[in-house]
């Protein structure tokens, strides 16, 4: 195990071998997927380090079609006898699948060649961030937060961690793409003391692709101060319908759930709360939704998708209305449509389509105003894990904020849900931030809701 | 092909004077503590997705973890394979952890002398080949596009899982084992008009392969899930506000391992993230309530013989009528508090450090039976089948997702309930408890619980459980 993660090179060594071997198998068609990466994670608590962690990944998968059908094997032996033993097991379980004309992988002239910008995926700074610096910025984070407001007198840790990786796809229509990339991420979780031995949690962070692109390690650590203490106090309020003022990072959640719907899958099996909205009005004309595989410096950003399609940037909503939905190469096939480059997969598993980097436009209002805006309100800022319906769009997370009087945030609130259906949410959509910002591949400005139930026992 | 082939010897791959080694590397820094995790484990899928088996699937994913122990601090590394060369550089990686002192002298292996809570004979892992699979995928499908017209898309899918790991350490722990979980899941998808609603149901565990002739079969499992998805057609949404609910047995009990497990992990209780770490002996849930988290129930995927650190699994109990009695230990928190593991050190893989975390997790059961929780209640919801649920341990706020409820109006149940999210707080939810059921069911068929990144299968249970008053997440007011 070398400190670097294999060159893309290497991988594409590795992915041709296996494409010989499945063809010497008796495979049709096939195409591989290799991944190498190198993370290291320094994790503190209290002052100290808690864990430093390496992980060094190495796998391949291959897919193989046989008188069109799909079998699919993958491993971490990459020896010849493992890549023998994975091309005759794939082979084999073929048999077992169904025959379908729209399996395949995409021929290159299918796939096209990527042209737009240089990506920037790779930072060799954030590669050789040295272990010692990223326990020294762990530790700041840390000692930051603890410092920021007296409430805060514990935290649940910070973490620093930096990898590296490269990705090679191969089939054997003659497609053979490979890059590499790095990221770089910093988060803390405040805590703060609240009555009855109570605490309130801050969590804040991000992960760019360049170290360049990081935030200070000062700013992280007050925000995640900031949210932990502006929570003291919560308390519940009673069952209403007002506007809902969704933070960034609930509208992100938001958007990210509501993907599958976008899905060509989701909409040829119509479990979509979409299928048959192509074409028409769906949300507030406020509203637009894009996923872009060729933004720069992107989190979710590639040249190509999992299966050696050029990436685009795709609009899924223009200004309200349902513009397109997102395939992989069989589901396109089967919807006898274009590739979208959504095709997203990891060495372990088959294709599905999947986003790269998801994000609603800025819009016109200062968040500042959007609060302004609303009387009496419930301003989202955190949320349970579950709440999302993806056949039926319904909405229904347990949820923390402020209540909103006259503008301003009056007090903290939790211990409350807010409800609603995503097309109605969709269409009341009555205000979208200007405050758009990327801190993972998922992005969404201030939404203002105009309407939606808050529950709670106050 | 026959089903999965056996895992390999383990040892022979990853030999004992190369484990021994890598623990000496591991404490060459001045480690206290070091131990070394290898694993071998085969995942099948098959997916049986509009009428047709889209893909047979077959994975390896096999390596090498060392992790290295100095007070609460922890070096791991892994690598991917079975090189001794990568093994001794993870095992270099770990040991950077202490940079001074020398390590204890560690003690010569001696193999775990543990009982197995169950045994299997013939494992659905090793017996069930591809086209005995694909038999009991077309038969769930079946079932469920004929119980009703209006089921318009089936799903169904088996996956397996064959894992043969070896844990040793420098305290001379020597253990092996394999564990082997399957499981069937069906989602049915049905239609009217411009309603859609999805049903879904799951079963396996740790079992034999006649567990989907006998025990489960493919048509009860579809018929569930097809049947649910049709009740909820004529689902209305719930009321939003805060009122009495009763819990199902079985699956239900996901609200214990949310609402009050993860707060007695030792880990919070250490760092004192956790408001539990001040209550031992303390009322914290109502007369008659006891939790346990035991890792030997029968059959459970939450169950094993030895947890990932090599410490046999256990019964712990954790409430005793209402008062707080233990904690669950790893070997870690265990050691820096002066607590013996209590076999809940687990892993997700050789890639993951062990944390700290529940096996079968469930409430014993009450003196009530299930219709008098409910005949008692005036106007509340009846929760019937739960899906996901989440806590923050830290501040106690929990959250979880009713899938399938039932409205009680005069102690009756009177009309299906969809899309309602149950919300409030651990600290008191289990003081909140005014009724336990004589029901109890462990499910454990398809739990898995995720904490640091890491996913591992778990079992949850209860009886029937009535709650004074817990807020309901809805859109009617």
């Amino acid at each position: 195990m070398s400190a670097r993660h294999a060159t893309p090179e290497a991988l594409l060594s590795h992915a041709a071998a296996a494409l010989e071997r499945a063809k010497a198998a008796g495979a049709h068609v096939a195409d591989a997927c290799v991944e190498s990466s190198r993370a290291f994670t320094v994790q503190v608590h209290g002052g100290r380090i808690e864990t430093l962690k390496q992980s060094g990944t190495l796998g391949l998968g291959l897919r193989v079609i046989v008188d069109d059908a799909v079998g699919f094997c993958s491993g971490t032996d990459l020896s010849p006898a493992g890549l023998d033993d994975l091309a005759r097991r794939a082979v084999a379980l073929a048999r077992f699948s169904t025959r379908d004309a729209d399996n395949g992988s995409p021929t290159p002239a299918d796939a096209g060649t990527y042209a737009g910008a240089d990506l920037q995926l790779f930072d060799q700074a954030a590669l050789e961030l040295p272990v010692e610096r990223k326990i020294d910025l762990a530790l700041e984070l840390e000692r930051i937060a603890l410092g920021a407001d007296p409430r805060v007198t514990r935290t649940d840790g910070a973490l620093v961690s930096s990898s590296g990786g490269a990705f090679a796809i191969a089939n054997s229509h003659g497609i053979a793409r490979a890059w590499e990339g790095t990221s770089v991420s910093a988060w803390v979780v405040a805590l703060a003391d609240d009555r009855d031995g109570r605490q309130q949690t801050g969590v804040y962070g991000m992960t760019k692709r360049h170290l360049a692109d990081m935030a200070s390690m000062e700013s992280i650590a007050r925000e995640a101060a900031r949210r932990a203490v502006s929570r003291v106090g919560a308390r519940s309020v009673p069952a209403a319908r007002v506007p809902v003022v969704m933070s960034p990072d609930i509208a992100a959640s938001w958007i990210g759930e509501m993907y599958e719907a976008f899905t060509g899958e989701a909409v040829i099996k119509k479990s979509s709360w979409l299928t048959e909205k192509l074409g028409t009005a769906i949300a507030s004309p406020l509203f637009s939704l894009v996923d872009d595989g060729a933004m720069v410096r992107g989190l979710g950003s590639s040249p190509y998708d999992g299966e050696g399609v050029a990436t685009r940037r795709n609009l899924l909503v223009d200004r309200g209305t349902c513009a397109s939905f997102a395939y992989d190469h069989y589901h396109a096939r089967r919807a006898r449509t274009a590739l979208t480059g959504n095709g997203i997969r990891g060495f372990g598993s088959t294709p599905g389509i999947g986003y790269h980097n998801l994000y609603v436009p800025a819009g016109e209002s200062s968040p500042e105003a959007i609060l302004k805006s609303v009387d009496r309100g419930f301003y989202f800022d955190d949320q349970g894990s579950f709440g999302f319906n993806p056949v039926t769009g319904d909405y229904s997370y347990q949820a923390q904020g402020f209540w909103i009087e006259k503008g301003e945030l009056a007090y903290p609130v939790d211990g409350v849900t807010v409800a609603g259906h995503s097309l109605d949410m969709l269409k009341h959509v009555a205000a979208v931030g200007s405050d758009l910002e990327f801190r993972t591949s998922t992005a969404c400005p201030t939404l203002l809701i105009s309407e939606m139930t808050v529950s709670g026992n106050g | 092909m026959s089903g999965t082939p056996a895992p390999p010897d383990l040892s022979r791959l990853v030999p004992r004077d190369l484990v021994a080694e890598l623990l000496a590397i591991a404490r060459s820094g001045g480690a206290e503590f070091a131990d070394v995790f290898a694993e071998h484990t085969v995942l099948t899928g098959l997916s049986f997705d509009e009428g047709r088996v889209k893909t047979a699937s077959y994975s390896v994913l096999g390596g090498i973890g060392v992790r290295a122990v100095i007070g609460e601090q922890t070096g791991y590394a892994y690598a991917d394979g079975y090189s001794a060369e990568d093994a001794r550089e993870a095992a270099r990686v770990a040991s950077r952890i202490s940079r001074e002192g020398r390590g204890a002298e560690p003690r010569a292996f001696r193999v775990v002398d543990a009982k197995a809570p169950f045994t299997l004979s013939a494992p659905a892992t090793l017996v069930l080949d591809e086209p005995k699979r694909v038999d009991l995928l077309r038969r769930a499908d079946a079932a469920a596009r004929g119980h009703d017209g209006r089921v318009h898309e089936v799903s169904a899918s088996m996956a397996t899982s064959a894992k043969r790991f070896l844990i040793a350490n420098t305290d001379g722990v020597w253990a092996e084992d394999t564990t082997h979980l399957s499981r069937l899941v069906v989602s049915a998808l049905a239609l009217d008009g411009n309603e859609r609603q999805e049903g879904f149901a799951a079963a396996g565990g740790c079992v034999e392969a006649d567990y989907y002739t006998s025990e489960r079969t493919p048509e009860s499992i579809a018929l569930e899930a097809a049947s649910g998805a049709v009740l909820l057609l004529s689902a209305r949404e719930p009321e939003a506000g805060s009122y009495p609910v009763v819990v199902c047995n079985g699956w239900g009990g996901v609200m214990v391992h949310e609402c009050f497990g993860h707060s007695m992990e030792g880990d919070t209780i250490r760092k004192k993230s956790s408001i539990r770490a001040t209550q031992m002996g303390q009322k914290v849930a109502a007369d008659g309530v006891t939790i346990v988290d035991s890792g030997l129930i029968p059959f459970s995927r939450g169950s094993f013989r030895v947890d990932d650190e090599g410490t046999p699994a256990q019964r712990t109990v954790l409430v005793q009528d209402g008062v707080l009695v233990g904690y669950l230990w790893d070997r870690l928190n265990g050691a820096l508090t002066g607590n013996a593991s209590t076999g809940n050190g687990r892993r997700a893989s050789y890639r993951d450090y062990p944390l700290c975390r529940m096996t079968n997790t469930y409430i014993e059961p009450g003196a009530h039976a299930p219709d008098e929780l409910i005949a008692s209640v005036k106007r509340g919801l009846f929760c019937k089948k739960l899906g996901g649920g989440s806590v923050n341990p830290a501040d106690g706020n929990f959250s979880f997702q009713v899938t399938e409820a039932w409205q009680i109006e005069d102690g009756k149940l009177t009309h299906p309930v969809r899309n309602a999210t149950l919300a409030g707080n651990g600290n008191d939810a289990m003081l909140k408890i005014d009724g336990v059921g004589n029901d109890l069911a462990i499910d454990g068929t398809t739990g898995s619980c995720g904490k640091d990144g890491q996913w591992k299968p778990v079992g949850v249970g209860q009886p029937t459980v009535r709650f004074t008053g817990i807020t309901v997440g809805g859109t009617a007011v």
